[in-house]
């Protein structure tokens, strides 16, 4: 990077069906907890990224970046939109981080929010897809949840069926929320109870799926240099970041069992820190699908290829495990109001950093990495953080 | 027309979309036909058929996208 970035603040909203909280509402708490948390004024704030994802179907609300410096009071400065489906919150975290790096700014603010359970479950279904190939994919009945649901066969058929271990992922992240009072589940479950539940997309059941989820999250970025004369916490350093893409549709891909746009940016993260996946003490990955925690461990580069269920069944991902997983409790658990999931992460990984994680403290929480991916593995970004 | 590929991978659709909704259970599946993997629905599926990774399956239909539809060879 140009210049060393950090960040300096963190702030989320309760994840939850929140039906008394707007988009406004919801911008308003996070956004503001944020600022609070870095302690500084809101002069400060150069510029502002807003990640949202379809609040243009779901609330028939775009231009969520004037909405945001509006609600948050913070003036004339720049404002921008991101969307890539479910990476969107990484992916305007990486325009306020490129900016700082650049030297355009020096502070900037970062939010994402979603607000979908206001919503019929088919219209939910319905605008989810849309981050699927709509004219060669949904066009033809697939869901979202097929989609990875065909990852998951085709997962059994290459490397043996962990049908199970992925019930004890949807348990691991679950019992890891129950820990996370700003989780959207408290609720103990079991691996018959994911066995048993509705089957949405075979073999995935509901239980097998991340949650439909209101909420936002936000973040303070500013570059190293003033970060540690201005804040107040410990500095949280951005040490490495990767993006990278692949084909929108699934049939497109190569292979779709190692989903090529997380190798991808994980080795630049990697690079760009100096480091190798063994340095990293524990991640927030894309638990979208239970199936899709298993691949993303494998290709971060946490275990080797067909392994990464037997590490799990071990208990390796678990708090007190060798790389903890999902310490949040993951989308799986804490929640997926997906414009603000990536900033919902990096507000989990800062705060184990800073060594504010309560309960689910972990030990040693140095270095640790956020991993978002949007759509089938379409676009993906890694974030590698480190406290200084 | 009786051009036939083979499953590479599938799944059993129960929550659908808007415009699918009336059709639960019905089968997605990527196709492999030599080298070409295409998405395409699986026309015929009834509950509890067996249904498995290369498998032969054969083209039914085109839609108005120029999507490919198959249906199961009974």
């Amino acid at each position: 990077m140009l210049r060393s970035v950090s960040v300096i603040g963190i702030g989320e909203t309760r994840m939850g069906k929140l039906t008394s909280k707007s988009i406004r509402m919801l911008i308003k708490e996070a956004g503001n907890k944020a600022i609070e948390d870095a302690g500084i004024e809101k002069e400060r704030i150069q510029a502002l990224y807003m990640g949202n994802y379809n609040a243009s179907y779901w609330s028939i609300q775009s231009h969520i970046g004037a909405l945001a410096s509006e609600t948050l009071e913070i003036g004339h400065i720049p404002t921008i939109r991101t969307e890539g489906a479910c990476a969107t919150g990484s992916l305007a975290f990486r325009q306020g981080l490129n900016a700082i790096a650049a030297g355009i700014y020096d502070v900037v603010l970062i939010g994402g929010v979603e607000k979908m359970t206001h919503k019929p479950i088919e219209t939910i279904t319905t605008g989810l897809a849309s981050a699927a190939d709509f004219e060669y994919e949904v066009n033809l009945g697939s869901t979202f949840p097929s989609l990875f649901a065909m990852i998951a066969n085709r997962y059994f058929y290459e490397y043996g069926d962990v049908r199970k271990e992925m019930a004890m992922a949807a348990v691991q992240n679950h019992d890891n929320a129950l820990l996370n009072s700003n989780a959207q589940m408290h609720k103990k479950i079991t691996i018959d109870q994911v066995f048993n539940g509705f089957p949405v997309a075979h073999p995935l059941t509901v239980y097998d799926c991340s949650l439909v989820t209101d909420g936002a999250a936000f973040v303070v970025l500013a570059a190293t240099e003033v970060a540690e004369k201005i804040a107040k916490k410990r500095v949280v350093e951005v040490i490495g970041t990767g993006h990278a893409g692949d084909s929108l549709t699934l049939a497109g891909k190569k292979s779709i069992t190692t989903l090529e746009a997380t190798v991808k940016a994980a080795n630049e993260a990697y690079k760009m820190a100096g480091i190798t996946a063994k340095d990293i003490g524990f991640a927030e990955v894309h638990d979208c699908f239970t199936i899709t925690q298993i691949i993303n461990t494998e290709d971060l580069g946490f275990f080797e290829k067909g392994r990464g269920a037997k590490a799990l069944a071990e208990g390796k991902t678990a708090l007190d495990g060798q790389i903890p997983i999902n310490t949040s409790g993951g989308l799986k658990a804490k929640g997926h109001p997906i414009g603000a999931t990536g900033l919902s992460q990096i507000n989990e990984v800062v705060t184990q950093i800073r060594g504010e994680a309560g309960a689910r403290q972990i030990k040693n929480a140095n270095i640790g990495l956020n991993h978002n991916l949007g759509g089938t593995a379409a676009t993906c970004v890694v974030n590698v953080f480190k406290g200084r | 027309m009786n051009k036939k590929a083979t499953i590479y991978t599938y799944s059993i659709i129960y929550t659908a979309s808007e415009d699918f909704k009336d059709q639960t259970p019905y089968v997605i599946a990527i196709v492999e036909d030599k080298d070409s993997r295409v998405l395409s629905r699986i026309e015929g599926y009834e509950e509890n058929k067996e249904i498995h990774i290369g498998m032969e399956v054969e083209l039914f239909k085109t839609d108005e996208s120029g999507n490919p539809i198959y249906k199961f060879i009974n």
